[in-house]
């Protein structure tokens, strides 16, 4: 026992080891912030409750407006730490790489003045930053594209995995359309009631909703999968964003744009737990990628560049906001159908 | 004696002076100051495998034989790294990976010997190698009937893809999606890379003169597996990986012999083999912590890589065999094969920082499978480089011949620098071989001369790759292009393998001819090199190896 105390102390310590015990607790900080920031998410939409202020109780029109400002917000908070990660990676060597930053913050901004304004009329400031939102996703998109084919091998798997994420940009456009989803369904003419079935550029805006959801949660799993096939499914987990986010928007679509107009009440608590899931997931998915950061060397101890190297941390809560906005949705489904 | 963190010893922890694999337990590869446990065997009960080397050849022969359930002990004369612990950013405290014991050199271009062609560890030379792991073209295996030259492997290219698929499975091999030459392979277990600066102007340089190109198959992470975390593009591959990215036989193979219960004798310098009065042999004479000791085995496995494979068989001659062991052929020791490392250097205007990440991300095999345009058999790849500094100044020193003011000038351009280096098939000549000197080394056994001379076929190869590599890098826009014509890497040959015992030392089943319990598993087996990188090749061996004895074990023909 001696010789065993003896010679434990004799060896050297070393800056660089392996931080087992500490990596794994800063991993469970990390989840730990990650369930209380989902708690605090949860309790924000039960308090979206209708606030008595007009005769009756407010439209469901405007709630659901409130939903996707919410989500709005909470698809640009990802955008913007994603976006600041990944272009500080990039040393912001071409001064654009600062857009994204500067919109998705100001989408924020509007979408929580948009949860705070009870009027029932769009705003001019809130569309002029989902506009903007929209447009630098499209631009952006286009930018990363050009960063990518411009590399030796062009449009090539490579390229795919480590060039500008082609996918990136769209979570900007995608929390821009939201916004401006928000505002259509939330505007109401002067002296009209507010609409039953609100429409967006002519179409039922639960259809138009649903849509855009569920095409949004599915671009992510491209992009997630593009990148979890990057990381070689080393981990049996990433494939959950393959399977649940996909589920949640194919019963989302199914319960929303079935035609008919009469889905079953199932169909519609199915779509529910299948956003819940998907949503439950995006908080979970940063957990995981918490411990992802701990398995490259050096682990949380050496978080300065494992952030940057490791699995991005803000990522997996766009499938948060995606399944918060296919809730408010389904919201509006069903008040479209209790008033056929 | 097992378990986590156990320290009985009270001497200073020094692997290049006290054995680690003592007491029942190895060192544990990926924690400092670990251990895992390691079934020990007497010397005196004669094991099923005495296995000589711990590399490509003996690690994998040695990991796969214990998991058959053979009774297994592997010695190595190297020390049993931690590289957590035991590894610097330090290009000259990581000389101690190199095979360094006096060798005499000669023939008309006589080798460089200690980087990049040997190593002295436990794990062997795998423990610095580039980690490029290719496999061969087809063709290669019988280059003999199908391109007219070298010798046929007695093995079908089929079988050997599957193992092929065995070894980078293990290795974790990162590598491109579609792979543009030969036959169509299954997906790398990894992603491949991003490139770096260097590898991007070899891609460039393709491009221009429009060949394919390729990401490099390469043994180290692109993502966690299992306790290993993924590279961090450190550069220091070729010294030594400090993180455990690198998929070294220290870090896959040799953690799985131990769990199957091999044993690994590190710091054991194996000198002799014995043999007895049936010709049969009985054991392996090794030198440990000061003295000579003997292991008795029921079979012997020679992986000790070219020059000390030959240099062991020779040194074990007897009245019997008076020649050397496994030499009625007369050709233990010749077919010696490098290959060709010969490189075209440039600057380009902005910065490269060449060393950073894996020194060759980037490669093209056009010219192994290409059979038009050339003036030569066989041959060669070229790969992007990264050399750390003093290799560059020894470079610049040695190759270019600048000295003084003008050797400054040029290292301060270090970060623009770039290159392209050839890995090029050399045919095999008996005239190019190991043979045993009048000095003798530390332990009293005489040691290897070996004799080189290129072909003229080899010069042909070196003429048109140079020309080539030159054409690429200019094509990219490297400019003060310099040829450097002097190196080569890697040991092939010395015990080839073949279908007659009149022509070859060893069977496919790497069992030599001349006596049916002694068996050579290494680089030295292969008739023919290649134009690649041998390291898979060799493991892809020991893995067909491990399979045949198992198969002749179960049918009593051992």
């Amino acid at each position: 026992m001696d010789d065993m105390t003896r010679g434990a102390a004799s060896v050297p310590a070393r800056l660089d080891q392996r931080p087992t015990r500490p990596a794994r607790g800063a991993a469970w900080a990390v989840a730990g912030l990650a369930a209380l920031s989902a708690g605090a998410a949860l309790a924000l939409r039960r308090r979206a409750r209708p606030q008595r202020r007009l005769e009756g109780p407010p439209p469901v029109t405007l709630r659901v407006a409130k939903d996707l400002n919410r989500s709005a917000a909470l698809l640009g908070l990802a955008a913007l730490a994603d976006s600041a990660v990944e272009h500080y990676r990039g040393s912001f060597h071409n001064p654009a790489m600062v857009t994204p930053l500067a919109v998705s913050t100001a989408v924020i901004g509007v979408s929580l003045f948009g949860t705070l304004d009870d009027r029932p009329r769009a705003h001019a400031v809130r569309d002029a930053a989902y506009g903007g939102a929209i447009l630098t996703g499209a631009v952006g998109t286009g930018f990363h594209l050009f960063n990518v084919t411009k590399r030796p091998g062009g449009l090539s798997w490579l390229n795919l995995f480590y060039g500008a994420p082609i996918g990136a940009p769209s979570a900007v456009a995608l929390a821009g359309l939201l916004g401006f989803f928000a505002e259509r369904v939330r505007h109401t003419r002067p002296g009209e009631a507010p609409a039953k079935a609100p429409k967006v550029l002519g179409v039922p805006a639960a259809d138009a909703l649903a849509a855009l959801v569920s095409l949004g949660i599915l671009g992510t799993v491209a992009e997630t999968a593009l990148l979890h096939f990057r990381g070689a499914f080393h981990d049996p987990a990433m494939y959950l964003p393959m399977v649940v986010p996909p589920v949640g928007a194919a019963l989302l679509a199914g319960t929303v744009l079935s035609g008919n107009g009469r889905p079953a009440m199932a169909s519609t608590r199915a779509a529910r737990w299948g956003l819940r899931a998907t949503a439950a997931l995006g908080f979970v998915g940063v957990g995981f990628h918490a411990f992802g950061v701990h398995r490259n060397m050096g682990g949380w101890r050496n978080w300065s560049q494992n952030i940057l190297n490791g699995p991005p941390l803000p990522a997996p809560p766009s499938y948060t906001a995606l399944a918060l906005a296919g809730l408010a949705t389904l919201s509006l489904e069903e008040d479209r159908r209790h008033a056929r | 004696m097992s378990g986590d963190r156990m320290f009985d010893d009270p001497m200073p922890d020094d692997p290049m002076e006290v054995p680690r694999a003592t007491n029942g337990r190895a060192p544990d590869v990926f924690r400092e100051g670990g251990w895992v446990p390691m079934r020990e065997h007497s010397e005196n009960e004669a094991v099923d495998f005495a296995i000589v080397g711990t590399g490509a050849g003996g690690g994998t022969l040695a990991c796969k034989l214990a998991e058959a359930g053979f009774s297994v002990v592997a010695f190595d004369a190297g020390p049993y790294w931690r590289p957590l612990e035991d590894f610097a950013s330090d290009e000259t405290e990581q000389r101690k990976l190199f095979w360094t014991e006096d060798r005499l050199c000669d023939g008309d271009d006589p080798l460089k010997l200690g980087d990049n062609n040997s190593g002295r560890s436990v794990g062997g030379s795998t423990v610095h190698y580039a980690m490029v792991s290719l496999r061969f073209r087809p063709e290669w295996f019988q280059s003999r009937s199908k391109l007219g030259y070298g010798a046929d492997w007695p093995i079908d290219w089929r079988e050997m893809w599957r193992y092929y698929q065995e070894v980078e499975r293990t290795l974790q091999i990162s590598g491109p999606l579609s792979y543009p030459w030969g036959p169509k392979r299954p997906r790398y277990p990894r992603r491949p890379h991003e490139l770096n600066a260097a590898a991007l102007v070899l891609a460039k340089g393709a491009e221009a003169l429009g060949i394919d190109w390729a990401p490099t198959p390469i043994a180290t992470l692109s993502s966690p597996h299992g306790k290993a975390p993924p590279c961090v593009y450190r550069g220091f591959c070729t010294s030594g990986c400090s993180t455990n990215a690198k998929q070294s036989v220290l870090n896959t193979w040799l953690p799985r012999a131990l769990a199957a219960g091999a044993e690994i004798r590190d710091l054991a310098m194996v000198g002799r083999i014995e043999t007895d009065r049936a010709g049969l042999v009985t054991g392996v004479h090794y030198h440990r912590d000061g003295q000579w000791r003997f292991q008795r085995a029921r079979n012997v496995v020679v992986a000790g890589y070219a020059i000390e494979t030959p240099r062991l068989l020779l040194n074990s001659a007897t009245d019997r065999f008076p020649d050397g062991l496994a030499n009625s052929s007369g050709l233990v020791g010749s077919n010696l094969m490098v290959q060709l490392n010969q490189a075209v250097w440039g600057s380009m205007a902005e910065e490269v920082r060449s060393y950073k990440a894996p020194p060759s991300l980037a490669l093209t095999e056009h010219w192994n499978y290409a059979d038009d345009g050339k003036d030569f058999f066989g041959g060669y790849c070229y790969m992007s480089q990264g050399p750390l500094p003093i290799v560059w100044a020894r470079t610049l020193a040695g190759s270019r011949g600048l000295w003084g003011e003008a050797l400054m000038r040029q290292m301060e351009r270090y970060n623009h620098q770039v290159g392209l280096k050839m890995v090029g098939e050399c045919l095999p000549q008996e005239r190019n071989r190991v043979t045993l000197a009048d000095e003798t080394d530390r332990y009293g056994l005489p040691v290897a001369r070996v004799t080189y001379s290129y072909c003229d076929n080899d010069k042909r190869m070196m003429r048109h790759a140079l020309g080539f590599m030159g054409q690429a890098l200019e094509a990219a826009g490297a400019t003060d292009l310099w040829e450097e014509r002097d190196d080569t890497c890697h040991l092939n040959g010395t015990a080839r393998m073949g279908s007659d015992p009149a022509t070859s030392v060893v069977d496919a089943d790497c069992r030599s001819w001349d006596i049916p319990n002694l068996w050579i598993c290494d680089g030295s087996v292969f008739p023919t090199v290649g134009g690649v990188n041998p390291s898979l090749t060799i493991q892809a061996i020991a893995c067909r190896t491990a399979d045949r004895i198992q198969a002749l074990a179960g049918r009593g023909a051992l």
